[in-house]
């Protein structure tokens, strides 16, 4: 579309001015009898909200919507107050629009936290149209800072100026709508007040729990069960928990359990729910309220501890529900070391070293290496160094068949642990092995082997280190350099020797500030 | 036809992973590794939820038997790359798109030998700039990610995916109902004016907008605006975190009102699925207020929150990456 502006502008370029600096000015010689492509010019900010205000009072229900939608754009207080007006607009679409222009205020920046304003707001909690009512219960957190806002009020009683506190409760009215709310037709009304109702002060009765535990809706009954430790000893919301242990969702079991495994230390009563759902068609809700009665100090029977292994060695992955399982085993003592055991074979990575982990720690493995060498052939590098860490600074002194086991490993990171544990191998199995790490095909196990045989102090030692500082790679040198500069007389005579033959390379620069610092005269 | 479904899929987990990727002796055969690359470990994760909740999603919908725990590896030269079909980025958990040679070749290599890699938040609209809790329907890639790829397959760009694709109905065909979304018949599942965009323009069919660069005849490489913030769920099985829609709407004389009203902002160009280029106005320090369309229709951006638009759009994107990973498998 072309817009011939040059007239138009001419006449409203001193008002639109300052949002429209590039537009030419209307007394600019150039071009005077040429049409000129440009933007229409904007109009400022008040006269926007001026057109926005004239629109809203339109009989047009299109103007009003236009504007109430509009006006979301400019959080300002005057907006805000254009808003409030189409909150009570005789069209639904003009009130829908208003509440999400509102809104839009809240995220730019302007909130509302006039407790007048804000009540104004809440009272459309009982609007007739249930998106609008969605959208005020949504709110909640954010007004509930204007709403529940206590002050004082100054009123004329026989003459007199009296002086009284407004408490920080919700307005009498408006907590009847609230309460009737909390049971609205719709669920994502219902939903919305029950999770916000603290925020409005607003108590539910055993009654409304009661109702709300047996809704037809998931996404509220799962924040009705977070509501249970309100009213725990009440018989009816007990009752409905008791069905709910067996409803058909599986999040909503899930949640019963977890909610019930809270409950449970101040209200024994709830145990019982946990016990009967021990017998729960599925074996994932089954395992896991064992597992909470077994944290409760009870035994649990050989069958249900091996219902729980097999529940466990089925799973997928160590996540969510299976998480929670797998580190209540430890509360099955003797069986759940058993069970550990059994998962370290899992098909899951993650699983199998949170297994091997907690196997090992619980019964202090790492003193039997038959029982954690096998695990350092799992394919899965995480594994192996979850398994690792869990050894490293563990270790019983290591004979040659383990450290063997260990150096011929496929895995890099096993060979590079197989030359760390020289250092607590028996003195014969260092002497059978370290020539083989010596000449690994993974720089990292040489560089550590050379560290450990310095720090071990081997017969001939010196003579390995003086030959690997004629490596070509730099970190096997440095390792050789390192190691060397440990000994003060025979080392530092190697590197003094090595420099003067090899001045230029780059581990002799490092060598030579190593020796500067050390104050030794360099060749 | 659901079940034929099935079958196809449970028969191509069992072949298709061994015959492309010969795996080593000690991989389980029964579950399949999803990659995921970091670079920088677990210090910038978008999502942690996000890949394991959907691979469990997967299994448990699709009945495919995916590892839910995915391999994260921290360079394309890790030599786990070639054991496994599937690599995926979320492209906001990248510090930088700087890629040695050695792992563009690889990447290369990768993805011809038959590899699948899909670049989440491999499309970002540019007025998004560091917002990364925002996703925008672009249709082309972000501008580093063509930089990258221009540089592993120079004479082959990037190409929008048409909306009749198979991808769409890998599995899952269409938008979600009530009962996917466990509602009851009668409950709105969307605001009228949300749902008619969504239907209409945002997710028609259930489709969005992907581009993707084919290698030998077959879709390789997938990039797509942000997915992963739509498939996290919590152990009781609800959704996490909210997501918000971004809708585009009109009124009586729209075009009027939005071309004169008060604007002092920035104005940025996108690409539409028809190539033509939309013109999003923006006030710094707040979201997009509207755009002017090449048709010259203006409209406003509405904002909508609230748990049945999370609820619907974490159903979308779940259903959405289910038929991604599921095509990557049976492609």
């Amino acid at each position: 579309m072309k817009y011939f502006a040059r007239p138009l502008w001419g006449l409203l370029a001193p008002l639109c001015h300052a949002e429209s600096p590039d537009l030419p000015q209307a007394n600019e010689p150039a071009e005077q009898n040429q049409s000129i492509l440009l933007p229409p010019p904007r109009s400022n900010l008040e006269k926007t909200l001026d057109e926005a205000e004239k629109k809203l009072k339109s009989s047009q229900d299109g103007d009003r919507l236009g504007a109430a939608k509009l006006l979301g754009k400019y959080p300002n207080a005057r907006g805000t107050y254009l808003l409030l007006e189409g909150l009570d607009d005789e069209s639904a679409l003009v009130r829908r629009a208003s509440i999400v222009s509102l809104i839009e205020h809240f995220d730019s920046g302007q909130p509302i936290s006039d407790r007048a304003l804000t009540e104004k707001i809440f009272s459309k909690v009982g609007d007739p149209d249930v998106e609008v009512r969605r959208e005020v219960t949504a709110m909640i957190p954010r007004l509930s800072i204007g709403l529940m806002r206590s002050g004082v009020e100054r009123t004329l009683v026989n003459g007199r100026m009296v002086f009284r506190s407004v408490p920080a409760n919700l307005r009498e009215d408006l907590f009847k709508l609230a309460v009737d709310a909390l049971l609205d037709v719709d669920s994502i009304v219902r939903q919305n007040m029950l999770k916000y109702h603290s925020n409005l002060r607003l108590p539910i009765f055993p009654d409304t729990l009661s109702v709300l535990l047996s809704d037809k809706d998931p996404g509220v009954l799962l924040v009705a069960l977070d509501k249970v430790r309100l009213h725990p000893q009440d018989s009816t919301v007990f009752e409905k928990v008791e069905l709910l242990a067996s409803h058909r969702d599986l999040g909503i079991r899930t949640k019963v359990v977890s909610v019930v495994r809270q409950l449970g230390h101040s209200h024994p009563l709830y145990r019982g729910v946990l016990r009967k759902m021990m017998t729960d068609d599925s074996i994932e809700i089954a395992a896991q309220a064992a597992v909470e009665i077994a944290r409760f100090g009870e035994k649990l029977s050989d069958e249900m501890v091996e219902k729980i292994e097999a529940f466990l060695l089925q799973s997928p992955a160590l996540s969510g529900k299976v998480e929670s399982i797998f580190y209540g085993l430890s509360s099955l003592g003797e069986d759940g070391n058993r069970i550990y055991k059994s998962l370290t074979s899992h098909a899951s990575g993650k699983l199998r070293s949170r297994a091997w982990q907690r196997y090992i720690s619980f019964t202090e493995s790492w003193n039997a290496p038959q029982v954690w060498l096998p695990a350092l052939t799992d394919r899965d590098e995480d594994v192996r160094s979850a398994i690792l860490a869990t050894l490293r600074g563990r270790l019983p002194e290591l004979g040659e068949p383990e450290i063997r086991t260990l150096i011929d490993s496929r895995y890099a990171d096993v060979r590079v642990f197989g030359a760390e544990s020289l250092l607590s191998a028996q003195a014969d199995a260092v002497e059978a092995t370290f020539f083989d790490l010596l000449i690994d095909e993974d720089n990292l196990v040489r560089a550590t082997t050379l560290r450990v045989l310095a720090k071990l102090r081997t017969q001939g030692w010196e003579k390995i280190h003086q030959q690997s500082l004629l490596d070509q790679e730099y970190a096997i040198q440095r390792a050789a350099m390192d190691g060397l500069l440990t000994n003060s007389q025979e080392g530092i005579a190697i590197l003094r020797d090595y420099l003067s033959k090899n001045s230029s390379t780059k581990i002799a620069q490092v060598i030579r500030i190593e020796l500067q610092r050390m104050r030794v005269p360099l060749p | 036809m659901r079940s034929v479904r099935y079958i196809l899929i449970v028969f191509v987990c069992a072949w298709a992973v061994p015959c492309s990727f010969g795996q080593s002796e000690q991989v389980e055969s029964s579950s399949i590794r999803v990659m995921q690359l970091r670079r920088d470990g677990n210090l910038r994760i978008r999502y942690p939820d996000a890949l394991p909740s959907l691979l469990a999603f997967m299994n448990e919908h699709a009945r495919v038997k995916f590892d839910q725990d995915p391999l994260f590896i921290q360079s394309l030269t890790d030599e786990r790359l070639f054991e496994n079909p599937i690599l995926y980025i979320n492209c906001d958990e990248l510090p930088n798109f700087d890629f040695s040679v050695e792992e563009n070749d690889a990447l290369r290599q990768y993805l011809e030998l038959g590899g699948f890699l899909y670049l989440d938040a491999g499309i970002k609209a540019s007025f998004l700039g560091a917002d990364l809790g925002h996703s925008y329907a672009a249709w082309e890639e972000r501008p580093e990610v063509g930089e990258w790829f221009s540089r592993i397959f120079p004479e082959k760009p990037f190409i929008p995916l048409a909306r009749n694709h198979e991808i769409f109905r890998t599995f899952y065909k269409g938008l979600p109902t009530n009962e996917d979304l466990q509602l009851e018949k009668e409950q709105k599942r969307l605001p009228e004016t949300v749902l008619t965009f969504v239907e209409q323009e945002k997710w028609p069919q259930g489709t969005y907008s992907l581009v993707g660069i084919k290698i030998n005849g077959r879709l390789a490489c997938l990039a797509s605006p942000i997915c992963a913030m739509g498939w996290g769920r919590d152990e009781f099985g609800s959704w996490i975190p909210p997501i918000s829609f971004r809708i585009r709407e009109s009124a009586d004389n729209f075009d009027e009102t939005l071309k004169l009203a008060s604007f002092a902002g920035n104005t940025f160009e996108v690409t539409r699925e028809d190539g033509l280029q939309d013109e999003i106005f923006v006030m710094p320090g707040q979201r997009p207020l509207w755009v002017r369309e090449p048709t010259g229709r203006w409209r406003i951006y509405k904002y909508y929150s609230g748990e049945e638009i999370s609820n619907y759009a974490h159903s979308f994107y779940a259903r959405l990456g289910t038929n991604i990973f599921l095509y990557a498998l049976l492609n």
